[in-house]
């Protein structure tokens, strides 16, 4: 109810957030396939694979809010913490995993 | 700013295949020896690189609050999509949802409104100057009584 009532006060534009969520996802994707590459030819293997991935994309998400966000998260998402900081980790964890073993297999095998 | 990010992306890229080159050569010569240090750490430099091109080479972010959206159109104007259509008509991003009730700068928001008043004021300024012909003001239309 609470919620309801502060989007009646302060609408939210739609085409906004679907353009910012597409942003978000767009970059996500395209660093996710170049972590896969540095974990494939760095050799990591099992959980340290994951580990690099998963400090990867903080920092991505560290250069959207300093550089596309300018420190102000709440103007552009909806909820800065599930947007921001944690969306479309796993949506690019598949395309990671390809080139980790893509390239672990050129290079290292 | 898009030079910047475009020149980070080139290095980054060249960075890249120059270390994925080098771990390629240092594994089949050496299959044993672990890498030497400098080439995990170019392909880091490069993936930094990368990133930070591809993350200031993405589009803007939209606000998403409809008075703040609202108001950055308002002061900045219509947001262009910077390219043009075949037919040479330039594509627009955002614009004023409300534009068509004519409220921008101070007006009355009565699109197509005739305004006797203006037009009276208009007509005995034409009759003190003398003049010849007469435009009158029907809609939004213009007429030319000589």
């Amino acid at each position: 109810m609470n919620e309801e009532r502060e989007l009646v006060i302060n609408p939210v534009v739609q085409t906004s957030v679907q353009h910012n969520t597409q942003v978000v996802s767009n970059i996500r994707n395209l660093t996710a396939s170049l972590f896969g590459v540095a974990a494939g030819t760095l050799g990591l293997e099992s959980y340290p694979g994951f580990v690099f991935y998963l400090v990867g994309t903080l920092i991505v998400s560290l250069l959207i809010f300093v550089f596309r966000a300018e420190g102000k998260p709440s103007e552009y998402f909806h909820r800065p913490l599930g947007d921001l900081w944690g969306g479309e980790v796993f949506g690019g964890l598949s395309s990671f995993v390809l080139t980790w073993t893509l390239f672990y297999g050129l290079v290292r095998a | 700013m898009p030079f910047l990010a475009a020149a980070l992306n080139v290095v980054g890229a060249i960075f890249l295949a120059h270390a994925i080159f080098s771990t390629h050569e240092h594994t089949s010569l050496h299959p044993l020896s672990p890498l030497p240090r400098d080439i995990p750490l170019e392909l880091l430099l490069s993936l930094a690189l990368l990133t930070t091109g591809i993350v200031l080479s993405s589009p803007p972010l939209k606000p998403i609050q409809w008075s703040h959206w609202a108001g950055k159109i308002s002061r900045e104007g219509p947001s262009r999509e910077g390219y043009v259509t075949r037919e040479g008509e330039e594509v627009l991003g955002d614009v004023d949802p409300y534009a068509y009730l004519g409220l921008e700068a101070g007006r009355e928001g009565r699109r197509g409104f005739w305004g006797p008043r203006e037009a009276r004021e208009r007509f005995l300024g034409w009759v003190k100057e003398g003049g010849e012909g007469v435009r009158l003001r029907l809609g939004s239309l213009w007429c030319e009584y000589t």
